[in-house]
């Protein structure tokens, strides 16, 4: 075990320890924020665990959030909330095994485009499917569990993620799929089954987007289509990812905080506002600080450590 | 016979839009490799300006065409100077061209749409213009209707003229065809690719000012055309702009008779199912070899 994954693993465990004992110490209101950057933290890293390292660019978390959140709109008066939620994660997880086999073949903006078309065939496919065969164009969830269970499964799965991220990148796997990034070709050629390590990274992305769709979809009291696969939770998800750095754990995570803070605050007293903001932010950011936020940190820390001629290390 | 043809008819001007909208985007991105996502919203600007000149200047939308063209076309010049430029000469890569301009395009999906919102409000808007019904072979349509299908086709046409016999529209194909050679032969990227990005928008804002003589507008109509140039450069296939009219027209054939015959709803899965068949079984286009 290296240095760095005993450092997250200790981080990890000791912020899920002081972030469990919140329902009890904080506010209502503070814990429905903390709730919200959990969720964020959960995708975001979720995300970067899979498009980080192999440099894709997907726009399906909405797709994935949304499979979660139906699981559990049509099975919560069934079955109870502990057996929906990994039902939801593994539901989603097996769309993106079933997609990314089709379409990780593709690169680039392809890819994007159909992952985001893929998101938007779901949604449209659950609202005709609920419309033609139960009259309804939405769900009211009723026997919803209590805030502080939803929160505590929450700050759970984004945990797990946080854990899965750093175990992957120490892992055989995680190489595999860095070296996917960097050429697909040349991993091929070394013997790395480029599609199946594809299709394992994609799903396993899906399975915690799918779980954190599950787990916070009954916040909502009445589900539609629109309200679960808005895109712009996906869209959100991307920026937070690349904003702080999507090749880092710390800086999703990082600007999932920051973010969640922002628009709590701004968005619902300057909706128009806080966007033209938010998008002019994005266009910043990529032109001058193509590797996100993290890039400022790894370049105070080159020129720190240059007169050492220490390594460099990759990590941030 | 006569619902048949009202449905074609429905079909095809909805589709001349598509292609008009498609051709923009294809221009942008077959020759710069610029996925430019914010496509639809220049197309929601030119509506709304073209919307905005009518109700208040009474000035006659179809003399106000050029006008959004060019204005759209200015606007094009400024953001192609202002971030894609950059994005083009840092890259290391096509891939992150692609990559970092769809990123681009999300943020300038985010600005526009909500300058117009500031500026003109969530709302419906709409004007009515030359909706008298004229009558052709037992079927009805509006005036309006024909006047924009005959603009959209007349505008691709015109474009494909462009691309096939002039000094410029040869530099554009070759270009496309081998930027080194291009460069070799003395083409100038810094002159072509801000010219040919502009005219992507000057498209969308043409495509636009037709749309809002028939139907209404709201800021957030530009995403889904977006997604349906999207559609059509798929099945066209990437650079081809004479697959982008033929795309187009079949793309709005297809969503007229499915919406009629099977469901309306069903008008945006028949759309993404096209797109989702299309790039897993032919990713090159319909129409290529």
């Amino acid at each position: 075990m290296s240095d760095w994954l005993r450092q997250v693993l200790i981080a990890a465990a000791l912020a899920g320890a002081a972030l469990a004992t919140a329902p009890w110490v904080l506010g209502e209101f503070e814990v429905s924020l903390a709730l919200t950057i959990l969720m964020y933290v959960g995708l975001a890293v979720s995300w970067a665990l899979f498009c980080g390292p192999t440099l894709y660019l997907s726009l399906a978390t909405s797709a994935f959030f949304g499979i979660g959140a139906y699981v559990t709109a049509w099975g919560l008066g069934t079955l109870p909330y502990a057996v929906v939620v990994p039902l939801g994660g593994l539901a989603a997880a097996a769309f993106a095994a079933l997609v990314g086999a089709a379409v990780l073949h593709l690169r680039g903006a392809y890819f994007a485009v159909i992952t985001f078309g893929l998101g938007e065939l779901v949604r449209h496919a659950i609202a005709y499917f609920e419309k033609s065969y139960f009259m309804t164009v939405g769900r009211v969830l009723t026997d919803t569990p209590e805030k502080t269970t939803v929160y505590l499964t929450v700050l759970a799965i984004a945990l797990a993620a946080v854990i899965a991220y750093a175990l992957v990148r120490e892992s055989r796997f995680g190489l595999a799929l860095g070296g996917i990034g960097a050429d697909e070709q040349r991993a091929q050629t070394l013997g790395v089954n480029t599609r199946a390590v594809k299709v394992a990274g994609f799903t396993l992305s899906a399975l915690f987007a799918g779980m954190l769709g599950a787990a916070i979809a009954v916040r909502w009291i009445y589900l539609d289509p629109p309200t679960v696969f808005n895109p712009f939770i996906g869209f959100q998800t991307v920026l937070i990812a690349m904003l702080g750095g999507a090749h880092t754990l710390l800086g999703p995570i990082v600007s999932a905080v920051v973010f969640s803070l922002f628009t709590e605050f701004l968005r619902l007293r300057f909706p128009y506002a806080y966007l033209l903001v938010l998008g002019t932010l994005l266009i910043i950011v990529v032109l001058y600080l193509p590797r996100g936020f993290a890039q400022l940190w790894e370049g105070w820390r080159a020129r720190r450590d240059r007169p050492a001629r220490a390594a460099e290390s990759p990590r941030a | 016979m006569g619902l048949l043809l009202e449905l074609a008819a429905g079909g095809l001007i909805a589709g001349g839009i598509y292609a008009v909208v498609a051709m923009g985007l294809n221009l942008q991105y077959g020759l710069m490799r610029i996925m430019n996502i914010s496509h639809g919203e220049f197309l929601m600007l030119g509506a709304y300006l073209t919307w905005f000149a009518h109700t208040t200047f009474q000035v006659n939308p179809l003399l106000f065409l050029p006008a959004a063209a060019g204005l759209l076309f200015l606007l094009g010049l400024a953001v192609y100077g202002l971030c894609f430029r950059r994005i083009v000469r840092t890259a290391p890569s096509l891939e992150v061209i692609e990559a970092r301009s769809l990123l681009v395009g999300f943020g300038l999906m985010f600005l526009v749409q909500n300058a117009v919102y500031l500026a003109w409000g969530a709302d419906l808007q709409g004007y009515s213009f030359l909706t008298q019904p004229v009558e052709i072979a037992g079927a009805r349509f509006g005036a309006n209707r024909l006047l924009v299908f005959g603009f959209a086709v007349g505008a691709s046409l015109a474009l494909l003229a462009l691309l096939r016999w002039t000094l410029v529209g040869k530099a554009v194909r070759a270009m496309m065809q081998s930027p080194t050679g291009a460069q070799l032969v003395g083409i100038d990227t810094g002159v072509l690719h801000p010219v040919v990005f502009g005219a992507g928008l000057a498209l969308a804002g043409v495509a636009g000012a037709l749309l809002s003589m028939v139907y209404v507008i709201s800021p957030s109509m530009g995403e889904p055309y977006t997604v349906t140039a999207l559609i059509v450069i798929t099945l066209g296939g990437l650079g081809s702009a004479a697959g982008c009219l033929v795309g187009g027209l079949l793309l709005g054939l297809v969503e007229a008779f499915g919406m009629h015959y099977a469901n309306p709803s069903f008008k945006m899965l028949l759309s993404y199912g096209v797109l989702i068949a299309v790039l897993i079984a032919r990713p090159q286009g319909l129409f290529k070899r």
